[in-house]
């Protein structure tokens, strides 16, 4: 990369981490056409990971990562014309995001989506309030390597239990990895109704993926 | 002082004094199932007629012994009468909001023309929970304390434009936040008033959408802080009790100078570190697990969790968030066994 490809890959970094919106913006535009698609989305995933990183840190709080995501989505759509010519690196595995039925709480869950694209992933996020019927249909359709189940509510927790259930009665258990999260969700929640995973926060929920699928 | 009422003890414990041991009471949404069953009413009936709010809200005395009476169970009725539609839950689950009615209008910048607080709050579900606080305090008034719970302005907001839009907007348009913000605590302070009015002697409010899992100081300082403080500083009557979830350590300086009569604490802060830093300035009230230990754990935990709150010094032991529905009666009873004996 050269010295202005470099300044340029570099502005891309900072104005994410700088969670400013307009600048990222203009930071891809002005980027198109010396940095392929592919080095774009890099230098923005790169950002989005930093800004995880500075959360996780307290250096950074919850508006910022929000306003930092949707820098990262205005930005993509930007150049998602270019990116589907151009797109080399083929996607990490597939997952599945959503929050359970019964439970409409779903900033934390957006962002862990958002990073986990950022990451590589391909994510199928079905929102909030999401029937258990919707998310297996989901997981047979997208052949799921993950699932991710989102609840805030210390009575939506449970419903995370009931999906897994029904996962097994289903047989299709074995053929997805799941993980689960949200504010009273705890390591020891995770282990009793047999998921494959919790995580605390959204760069944690990254790490936590990359490791089940050894990525 | 084994001869004073719960309701002597809960206040005395508010005011700080001296007692032999403290009061154990849940402050928070306190009907479970169990509850339910003995009592013979239910979710989602309760939400909405008076007369079966106050007998569910008397269940943790009634049926489980602890210290106070408790009304209402969720945090949607002020939405609901303002416009959003609710869902209103099953047996085991709370009502929960399915829209935002100042959503778009909070995008758009618009100024909108907001109905008077005198109107709707004495209309639908709220005026439910004020009838259920005057059948509480003519029924159990003389011996237990009244608890009335509402929505805090900076949650109540989010419920009114969506707290995605406000999360958002701290960064993006901060004078649009303060704007909702201000628009919902004059509902909050009416409210407030009202149930003080109706004969509560605490107003519990939850302000879960200000905890430091969404703001950091600096935010709730500047976003959430100024609101709190203006309705406490008018509020005549009632006691005054603040509820934030999440760990709110960061937050306690905070939080102390709203002005509150007294603060209600999740079990993720650390009991000690926490009276250690209120250091007397304030009560506390809290913060027994509600995941671990009242709705996973044994008994057992819960007796050494109850011990553990008494010990460190909080005024008044209860759990330290709204109680899940499927909490088991022998884990609650556990509780109560540990402060009481």
């Amino acid at each position: 990369m050269n010295a202005q490809a470099e300044t340029l890959r570099k502005n891309l970094v900072d104005a994410i981490v700088e969670c400013d919106i307009d600048k990222t913006k203009s930071n891809v535009e002005a980027s198109r056409g010396i940095l392929s698609p592919q080095e774009i989305i890099d230098a923005l995933s790169e950002g989005m990971h930093e800004v995880g990183i500075k959360f996780e840190r307290g250096k950074l709080f919850l508006p910022h990562v929000m306003v930092a995501a949707n820098a990262m989505t205005s930005a993509v759509a930007l150049i998602e014309g270019d990116l589907a010519e151009s797109m080399t690196g083929g996607s990490r595995g597939h997952v599945v995001m959503g929050t359970v039925e019964g439970d409409v709480h779903d900033i934390g869950k957006s962002i862990v989506s958002t990073m986990l694209q950022c990451a590589g992933y391909d994510v199928n996020d079905v929102g909030r309030d999401v029937p258990t019927a919707t998310f297996l249909e989901a997981v047979k359709e997208g052949n799921a390597d993950v699932l991710g189940l989102s609840a805030l509510m210390t009575t939506s927790m449970q419903t995370q239990k009931e999906v897994i259930e029904t996962l097994i009665e289903k047989g299709m258990r074995k053929d997805v990895q799941v993980i689960v999260g949200g504010a009273p969700v705890t390591q020891a929640f995770s282990d009793k109704i047999g998921a494959d995973g919790y995580s605390e926060n959204a760069s944690e929920a990254v790490k936590l993926v990359h490791r089940l699928l050894g990525n | 002082m084994t001869d004073m009422t719960p309701r002597e003890r809960v206040l005395a414990a508010l005011r700080m004094e001296e007692l032999d041991r403290p009061p154990v009471a849940v402050f928070t949404q306190s009907a479970t199932i169990g509850q339910m069953e003995a009592l013979d009413v239910y979710w989602p009936e309760a939400h909405s007629d008076p007369r079966m709010m106050a007998k569910l809200s008397a269940g943790q005395a009634d049926v489980l012994g602890f210290e106070a009476v408790r009304a209402t169970f969720c945090l949607t009725s002020e939405a609901e009468v303002l416009g959003a539609e609710v869902d209103p839950g099953k047996m085991n689950s709370q009502p929960m909001l399915k829209s935002h009615p100042y959503k778009d209008a909070f995008k758009a910048k618009e100024e909108v023309d907001l109905p008077s607080p005198e109107e709707v709050l004495n209309s639908g579900r709220p005026k439910v929970i004020l009838d259920a606080v005057e059948i509480l305090v003519k029924e159990y008034g003389d011996r237990y304390p009244v608890i009335a719970g509402n929505t805090g302005p900076f949650t109540l907001a989010g419920h009114l434009a969506d707290t995605e839009n406000l999360v958002f907007g701290i960064i993006m348009s901060p004078d649009e936040v303060k704007k909702w913000v201000k628009a919902a605590a004059e509902y909050t302070d009416y409210f407030t008033q009202a149930l003080s009015d109706a004969g509560a002697d605490v107003v519990q409010m939850s302000e879960p959408t200000a905890s430091c899992d969404l703001l950091s100081p600096e935010m709730f300082e500047e976003f959430a802080s100024p609101y709190l403080k203006e309705g406490y500083a008018k509020l005549k009557g009632a006691k005054s009790c603040l509820h934030i979830c999440g760990n709110t350590y960061p937050i306690l300086e905070h939080m102390i100078a709203t002005g509150a009569d007294a603060l209600s604490i999740e079990e993720k802060v650390d009991p000690v570190k926490a009276v250690e830093s209120v250091a007397g300035r304030v009560p506390l009230v809290g913060n027994v697990g509600v995941v671990h230990p009242l709705l996973q754990g044994s008994p057992e935990d819960c007796i050494k969790h109850g011990k553990a709150v008494a010990a460190a010094g909080l005024n008044v032991v209860s759990p330290g968030c709204g109680l899940s529905a499927l909490i088991p009666n022998e884990n609650l009873l556990a509780l109560v066994k540990s402060v009481k004996g």
